[in-house]
């Protein structure tokens, strides 16, 4: 069966993916423009109305509009899932086609910190790093981050020696180009695709995380709105206000699904080990 | 003190010592248990060594007794001293100790006992948070068998409120070294069991010196989390809350016919609290500012819906003397921008607001700091833990702002001590201290106190906030708990519930669950061992062992450096806030704390080799066994969820592969990829509302323990199992599907169906032995997954998890639960995955060659 089939039967789930990805970034730019100030004032007066009207989410229980706090809460949200991606990338790439390319002991030496770093379920490591650095941002973006190092460099690694046994490959060698070289002038531009759909699916998982975290307040910190943070302040609001556990969790729900949609289809296209 | 006052104070302790007795007299025993809600767990039951509140809470009067007591109503009441009387200077205090009282070990009580115990508390290397305020004392001595005399240096006007709070309670020589984890006192109730994590439980003290209880049984549970307490109230899993800490479903519960909502009255005054000692606060015009801009009004409805006094200076409300000062700098946040611009702030400044734990500080701090911004201050709010509090605001005064009730009675003379965190110090206001301290006469007295109201208020040290109040929420049948809280405490010698249910639950079918579970675990070790010494090479098998102890060390090494760098010195948090070096010195050694790192590395590593985790610092009990009681829950937990996801994972994943149709493949696979995204604590939450709250068929949260019978135990890990386990088996079904289909197109199971078997047969046959694999490869990698979302769902549904202990640990500074518990959990992760990947090799019907 030929990938081609494959995206175009499954185009509606890729474009209601991008679509999100799209909403996700639209929603950071413009809370970066300062779109959503006015619903986060505090107005103790209007607190809980019911979804609808001038709110149409409804407002908490500190009377800001539900809507603009969700909005704004995908700043918090993105910005920690991608900059996790980022440490993820810088670090495990490399790390993957250091392994992949010298082999040996390097191969060994990378394949044991990998173990490491997996065994340690990023929110331990939050926990962790929430005890030394306080709980924050920066704290959700170090557990996460480190969470991705394995992932990518896994990964590279894996697609990067199947690389390696091709002839471009081999031309290269005959060139005389050292091992490191191939690695990056080659081995990277084939592998960006797969990266790149990998990194999409990470992204969503950080969503996930850093809502997770969050909630048990260990991520974004107050006044900064944040989706996890929102479900947690909803739970004794259950019986008032039931909107507010509703909507953050299917904002969040409905990014990781369609993040994750997105990078599954990307990586079915630009797979080199599932490209036929 | 002049004779009069000693006089009216002796007089008075007869009539309230003879009164108590005859008022208190229950017209009958019912036999009842009750179980009492807390928001916090105490770090320890010895009174005398920690500050914590939640001590107090299950310990005062109930438990530890001292020589008076504050009544509900706030006076002082005689306790273990039967009558006292004063000299004429007020330097010399004589007690006659009740008779026939006797300890709950038996010894009976004896002035050595009182004289050891305030010694004790007065020593120079004291842990007593109440140190300072015995600093008069000369002299303790013992004049007889029952009568201690107290000689001071000079008159202190409330040493007989000092003698009633839970702190300077009285304590046998022999028992006070163990009262952290086994106390033994004198009260109506003895010390049954704590289970840690859980509930701490009291048995009635059947020789009792006084009025026999009405409760057979008393257990204090801990439930952290507010949107809980809610549900523990409804479920009926506990009776009553004497603080309950979600005001917000107050007016649900006043609704409810069940429950009964006493609003009562605290000491806490709730403060923004300034650090008057760092620019800008330094300057009377920038704290009158901020002074302004913090409407009450709106903090008491946002944060408090509507419950609460506004206070106006350091002073609570009921006590006589109050002088209402809520007006002096009146909510004007035109006049506050005014004042900022005066004092050379016109476009206002940035500041940090350190924020408690406590739900009130969390909850007003957001709102103070949209209020300062609103003239221009910019605040960056930090949530920080109780350890984190102490050390950083407390101790080292490293803050510009925060918010804290202060909940000790007439507390003003804080704002005298020198070094004390505020930062404000006025040689007129202690020369105030001083007039009111010496002065003996009511009204002069009152005016003086009017004075030290108006001096704080004027100076605008703090912005005084509200008075906390005392939410009490309880079951109709319950009677007789404090509706004011005058004292930290939640006495209950003369509560009683009119349900009697006597418990009929012992801790043996908890031991045989743990018998049990360890009886199946040797069972599946011994099995995978028979099975792995046939199918697999011992050269494999070493190989692989080796990387695992390669990897447990590495992460040994990588948790330990973590956890040293780790601010916060857990013996500061654990001794409180008046411990002396020398007292932390010995409590470092006893810990081996004083050692050098890599010898405290080499011997915790040792002891985990043979299962000694160590000492828990909080708790003084051993970590391995900390670990057992929650093992109990956490190991069943993920076992549940594991066996639900699979449950979700192969009805899913075959289906899909089974479907002739392709449409039906991809909307099952579809659904999968939408279960998958929801995060398991949300999933958590909409359970909670749906099959807890609406369909009542589940409890919302909390664990009966094993005791409680199988069914409930179960039913209470129903919905957290299914929360963990919808999300993991959609990505199990995803990969069975995907090694299915794959399968399905290898020539193997081709020839299979050419050969005449049907679609069906040659699925079950020939592509499920080969899909197995791949799922198992991923059931072990995303057993991480499980223990992490195991810690978040633990927390939705308030379990006494391995997750939740890893929690409060971190928040304590336990650094020895923490790193055990971290490493216990990486160590499970790695066993799992080294399991799974010998099972694979054994399942795996390819053809073994050799080493794989």
């Amino acid at each position: 069966m030929s990938a081609a089939v494959h995206g175009k039967r499954r185009d509606g789930a890729f474009i209601a993916g991008a679509l999100i990805a799209l909403l996700l970034l639209l929603a950071v730019v413009a809370n970066a423009l300062g779109a959503f100030d006015p619903g986060l004032v505090l107005n103790v007066d209007a607190r809980f109305l019911s979804p609808g009207g001038q709110h149409v989410l409804g407002t908490d229980a500190l009377g800001r509009d539900v809507f603009a706090m969700i909005a704004a809460g995908a700043t918090a949200s993105l910005g920690v899932a991608l900059s996790a991606v980022a440490i993820g990338l810088l670090g495990g790439v490399p790390l993957g086609l250091i392994a992949a390319a010298r082999g040996g002991l390097a191969d060994e030496g990378v394949a044991r910190v990998n173990d490491l770093l997996f065994a340690l379920p990023p929110l331990l490591l939050a926990v962790l790093l929430a005890a030394t650095l306080g709980p924050g941002v920066v704290t959700a973006i170090l557990a996460l981050g480190l969470f991705n190092i394995p992932v990518f460099a896994r990964i590279t690694r894996a697609s990067a020696r199947t690389l390696l046994t091709r002839d471009f490959v081999n031309a290269a060698r005959v060139a005389g180009k050292g091992r490191l070289a191939i690695g990056f002038e080659h081995l990277l531009p084939n592998l960006s695709g797969l990266l790149i759909a990998q990194a999409t699916i990470q992204v969503a998982l950080g969503i996930a995380a850093e809502a997770g975290l969050s909630y048990v307040g260990l991520g974004a910190q107050p006044p900064a709105p944040s989706w996890g943070r929102m479900l947690h302040d909803a739970q004794t609001l259950t019986a008032i206000a039931p909107w507010l556990a509703w909507f953050p969790g299917m904002a969040l729900a409905g990014s990781v699904l369609g993040l994750g949609v997105l990078g599954d289809r990307l990586r079915e296209r630009l797979d080199p080990r599932t490209r036929r | 003190m002049s004779r009069a006052r000693g006089g009216i104070v002796l007089s008075l302790a007869l009539i309230l010592a003879t009164g108590a007795t005859a008022a208190a007299l229950p017209p009958a025993h019912n036999d009842g248990i009750l179980t009492i809600g807390l928001a916090l767990e105490p770090p320890n039951l010895d009174p005398t060594a920690t500050s914590a509140e939640a001590t107090e809470d299950v310990v005062y009067t109930n438990l530890f007794e001292g020589l008076t007591r504050i009544e509900a109503d706030g006076h002082v009441a005689a306790a273990l001293a039967e009558r006292w009387s004063v000299s004429a200077d007020g330097l010399h205090y004589r007690f006659e100790l009740r008779p026939g009282v006797r300890f709950h070990d038996g010894t009976p009580l004896s002035a050595l006992d009182a004289k050891y115990s305030l010694d004790r508390a007065r020593a120079a290397d004291s842990a007593n948070p109440l140190h300072a305020l015995l600093a008069p004392v000369r002299a303790v001595e013992v004049e007889s068998e029952l009568v201690l005399k107290v000689d001071l240096a000079r008159p202190v006007a409330d040493l007989l409120t000092y003698l009633g709070w839970g702190n300077l309670v009285i304590m046998s020589p022999a028992t006070s070294a163990g009262a952290a984890a086994h106390p033994v006192g004198t009260g109506p109730f003895r010390f049954g069991e704590w289970r840690k994590g859980d509930a701490v439980v009291l048995e009635r003290n059947e020789d009792y010196w006084g009025p026999r209880a009405r409760l057979a049984r008393v257990t204090f549970r801990f439930i952290p989390d507010s949107s809980t307490s809610l549900a523990a109230l409804s479920a009926g899993d506990v009776d009553a809350f004497p603080n309950f800490t979600a005001p917000e479903n107050l007016a649900a519960l006043k609704a409810d016919p069940r429950f009964e909502v006493v609003v009562g009255s605290t000491e806490g005054k709730t403060l923004l609290a300034i650090n008057n000692a760092r620019a800008p606060f330094t300057d009377l015009t920038v704290r009158r500012a901020l002074a302004q801009a913090i409407d009450r009004a709106a903090i008491i409805k946002g944060a408090m819906y509507g419950y609460g006094a506004p206070i106006g200076s350091h002073f609570a409300t009921h006590q006589p003397g109050y002088v209402d000062l809520t007006a002096r700098y009146p909510y004007d946040p035109e006049a506050a921008r005014a004042l900022l611009a005066a004092a050379g702030y016109p476009h206002g400044f940035e500041v940090t607001l350190k924020l408690p734990p406590p739900y009130y500080a969390r909850r007003s701090g957001e709102i103070i700091a949209s209020e300062l911004a609103a003239i221009g201050i910019r605040v960056h709010l930090e949530n920080i833990e109780w350890a984190q509090w102490l050390e950083q605001v407390f101790k080292n005064r490293d803050f510009d702002l925060t918010v804290i009730s202060h909940t000790e009675p007439l507390d003003y003379d804080i704002y005298a001590r020198p070094g004390y965190y505020f930062g404000y110090s006025r040689p007129a206001y202690q020369a105030l201290l001083d007039t009111l301290s010496r002065s003996i006469d009511p009204r002069e007295r009152t005016r003086l106190l009017g004075d030290v109201q108006r001096m704080l208020a004027d100076d605008a040290v703090n912005v005084f906030l509200f008075e906390l109040p005392k939410l009490g929420v309880w079951r109709r049948s319950v009677h007789g708990l404090w509706h004011d809280q005058p004292v930290q405490g939640v006495p209950v010698a003369a509560a009683w519930s009119d349900a009697a249910a006597p418990g009929t639950a012992t801790a043996l079918p908890r031991r045989r669950a743990v018998e049990l579970l360890g009886a199946l675990t040797l069972l599946t070790l011994g099995l995978g061992a028979a099975a792995i010494a046939r199918h697999v090479t011992p050269r494999y098998l070493l190989a692989r062992l080796g990387s695992l102890a390669l990897t447990l060390l590495l992460a040994s090494a990588a948790i330990f450096v973590l956890i040293e760098i780790l601010p916060g010195d857990p013996a500061a948090y654990m001794m409180g806030l008046n411990a002396t070096p020398a007292a932390l010195a010995r409590l470092r050694a006893e810990y081996g704390l004083d050692a050098r790192p890599l010898a405290q590395y080499g011997a915790w590593l040792g002891g985990m080799l043979h299962g000694d985790l160590g000492l828990s610092y909080t708790y003084r009990v051993p970590v391995a066994s900390l670990v057992a009681e929650r093992l109990v829950v956490s190991a069943p937990l993920a076992l549940y969820a594991l066996l639900l996801a699979v449950l979700i994972a192969f009805p899913l994943g075959l289906a899909a592969a089974g479907a002739s149709a392709r449409r039906t493949a991809t909307s099952l696979m579809g659904l999968a990829q939408v279960g998958l995204a929801i995060p398991n604590f949300w999933l958590g939450i909409l359970l909670i509302l749906v099959f807890a709250v609406d369909l009542a068929w589940f409890p919302a949260g909390g664990f009966p323990g094993w005791q409680a019978g199988l069914g409930p135990a179960l039913g209470a890990l129903t919905l957290p199992a299914l929360a963990l386990a919808v999300p993991q088996g959609c990505i199990l079904a995803r990969v069975l599907y995907g090694a299915l289909a794959e399968a399905q197109r290898e020539d193997y199971v081709r020839t299979a169906r050419a050969k005449g078997l049907t679609r069906r047969q040659a699925l079950w046959r020939h592509a499920l032995p080969n899909a197995l694999v791949p799922v198992l490869t991923v059931l072990g990698l995303q057993f991480s997954f499980l223990l992490a979302g195991a810690i978040l769902v633990e927390t939705v549904f308030s379990l006494p998890g391995l997750g939740r202990l890893i929690f409060q640990a971190t928040v304590q500074r336990d650094l020895i639960v923490v790193r055990s518990v971290v490493l216990l959990l990486v160590a499970a992760v790695v066993i799992v995955n080294f399991l799974v990947d010998i099972a694979a090799s054994i399942i795996d019907p390819r053809p073994r060659q050799g080493t794989p």
